[in-house]
């Protein structure tokens, strides 16, 4: 696992950076250069791993299959993308440029421990890691009052949401003996079932509902993602949550398979929920920013059914629900940040004023409604290819195509600004040529997704 | 009922009864106090455990650091005194009900636990030798990969808690 000393001590040096470095670019020059430099580290760590049995690692605290390295390998590429989509952003939010980089190498660092993990404590330590870094960054812009809202909610809820967690950890290790997930496996059976496993398998779904923003714990969502700052909240609504939804799917698939009867319905009725809450509010919004908020929690309801079909397809549902779903949302936000006023008004015109930035929120936006020939089509036809085998919750999936058309209306109202209206949008910062050129790369990213998904399973 | 069921029993009831006075005293100061007479009660279980160093590290970091943590947030915030809203009547009785049904699912737990007797031989797992082995050996990942964590914490400190050099009120979007 050399990846995650890589993360670790490319955090240590971009800290250091700050001391060293005065000026802005320069940091982010560096930083886009050791995120080139780790995501060839995870691909390297891809390749030397033998293919056909896991290893474990570190006294059965990692375990790393080919899958999870793989999901390693997209989650590092997708932070290239979004560092170097977003970084001229980043530079600006606050006179600690260095510094966050250096969490979003640290938050790197827990996706990893996500992806791999074979014990609950490395999943909570994950989750940690994963979880304050995101806590810092979305109260970075200090002298803005939403900001520093977002923040302290967001750390608030968050720590809760931790000791629900925790509790259901000590719940499940007084049922099991064990912190090892293999351990559950053999431990935990249908039959002979302590309550005391249940109440921690309860627990924990509450404590991931809540990491990844579904239903009944989605409250905080729309209040952080729209106050923290833009370029921070693209990276916690694609590459953030996607972690948290890869741990918890290995959490329930790996170790609770065998319990799937006494959880799925639970997963089924949080799902339905999250699909409806998030799709109905977003339709209400006025501001594309908190849009994107709702719709992360739309989407998170579309990820749910990967968790709810406990079946191989789901692993491959998952890994290009959350490639597809990154990539599109962060060129989206990269588009958004262009823009001085975040309404649908702001979009008006977009198209005459800047056509490729207006084509391309077009193509993230076809993706994000699953439109055929993108990434998201594939992405949500695969999830619920993987429930389809499953073989029941079939009002579900109707449900969820429902839902799908409701967000059609409120995506494709972004485009109805940008090519229908006329305006003249505010522009916030120059769109340059490399811009654009990373932007039609993006675009060709999403295309290729939905052409070729095999490419990323 | 030798002295280790006696000291078994007096402890426990300290606690209960002392987490009870958390929860049920309306001044928060109280309610600190009351935590750390709870701490310091299972502590006393720790020492019967024959785990003296999780004893101490009980001490040192709840009752010590964090309770004086709490006390300092309830004195800056100034609420001592009775200031918490009153919730709704559906509220209160959501959460007396879901509180409830915990209850009762712990309770099924407990009871259906397979043995029902308490062992009193204690262990030498608890022993500060024994920790440091398995700290160093078995659990070496997650001990030094949550330096990565206190090290965000700490850049955390920094970059919210620093001055910046130029005051800059951005517009709110």
């Amino acid at each position: 696992m050399k990846a995650l000393i890589a993360a670790t001590v490319f955090g240590v040096i971009m800290m250091f950076s700050g001391i060293v470095m005065h000026n802005r670019k320069s940091i982010a020059t560096l930083a886009v250069a050791l995120f080139a430099v780790l995501t060839g580290i995870s691909v390297w760590d891809l390749i030397s791993a033998p293919c056909d049995a896991p290893q474990l690692l570190f006294n059965n605290m990692l375990r790393l299959e080919n899958l999870s390295l793989w999901f390693c390998v997209l989650m590092t590429a997708a932070t290239l993308l979004y560092v170097m989509l977003l970084h001229k952003e980043i530079e600006n939010v606050g006179s600690h440029v260095a510094e966050y980089f250096a969490l979003i190498f640290f938050i790197l660092t827990g996706i990893y421990l996500l992806a791999t993990f074979n014990n609950m404590l490395m999943l909570f330590i994950g989750i940690e890691i994963l979880s304050i870094p995101q806590y810092i960054l979305a109260g970075s812009d200090k002298y803005n009052l939403k900001s520093s809202e977002a923040s302290l909610k967001y750390f608030l809820m968050g720590a809760f949401s931790t000791g629900i967690m925790l509790m259901g950890i000590t719940l499940v290790y007084g049922a099991a003996h064990s912190f090892n997930i293999m351990d559950f496996v053999s431990m935990l059976h249908s039959e002979s079932l302590n309550p005391m496993a249940l109440a921690g398998i309860l627990f924990i779904i509450m404590a991931f509902s809540f990491k990844v923003s579904a239903a009944p714990m989605h409250m905080w969502t729309p209040d952080v993602y729209d106050g923290a700052p833009t370029p921070f909240t693209a990276f916690m609504a694609t590459i953030g949550k996607a972690a948290a939804f890869f741990a918890f799917l290995r959490l329930f698939h790996v170790a609770f398979a065998n319990l799937s009867s006494h959880w799925t319905t639970i997963i089924a009725i949080i799902t339905a929920a999250t699909l409806f809450i998030g799709n109905i509010t977003a339709v209400f919004q006025q501001s594309v920013k908190r849009m994107l908020a709702y719709s992360s929690i739309a989407q998170a309801g579309f990820m749910l059914f990967a968790v709810l079909a406990v079946n191989a397809a789901a692993w491959h549902g998952i890994i290009i629900y959350a490639a597809a779903y990154s990539v599109a949302t962060i060129g989206l936000f990269s588009v958004l940040v262009k823009l001085k006023d975040y309404t649908y008004d702001g979009f008006n015109g977009l198209a005459k004023k800047e056509p490729m930035l207006a084509f391309s929120a077009a193509i993230f936006v076809f993706s994000l409604a699953g439109i055929p020939l993108t990434g998201g089509f594939m992405a949500k036809y695969y999830v619920l290819l993987a429930v389809m085998q499953q073989g029941h919750q079939m009002w579900l999936i109707i449900f969820a195509l429902l839902m799908a058309a409701v967000s059609v209306y409120y995506y494709f109202r972004v485009i109805a600004a940008m090519y229908f209206k006329a305006g003249d949008p505010q522009i916030a910062s120059p769109v340059t040529l490399g811009d654009k050129l990373l932007l039609g790369l993006t675009c060709l990213i999403v295309l290729l997704l939905g052409i070729a998904p095999q490419l990323v399973m | 009922m030798d002295i280790f069921d006696i000291l078994f029993w007096f402890l426990s009831f300290v606690a209960v009864g002392c987490a009870l006075g958390v929860i049920l005293s309306r001044n928060p100061i109280n309610s600190v106090l009351f935590l750390i007479l709870t701490f310091f009660a299972i502590s006393g279980h720790y020492i019967l455990m024959n785990a003296q160093f999780l004893a101490i590290v009980n001490i040192i970091v709840y009752a010590g650091a964090i309770m004086v943590l709490f006390l300092f947030v309830i004195m800056l915030m100034n609420l001592n005194a009775d200031v918490e809203p009153q919730k709704g009547r559906i509220v209160q009785f959501a959460g007396v009900l879901s509180g409830g049904v915990f209850f009762l699912v712990l309770l099924a737990a407990t009871k259906s636990a397979a043995s029902q007797q308490m062992v009193k031989t204690p262990t030498d797992i608890g022993l500060i030798t024994n920790l440091g082995k398995v700290l160093f050996t078995e659990y070496v990942l997650p001990f030094e990969i949550s330096s990565v964590l206190f090290l965000s914490a700490m850049i955390g400190a920094i970059v919210i808690g620093k001055k910046e050099p130029h005051l800059h009120q951005t517009e709110a979007r």
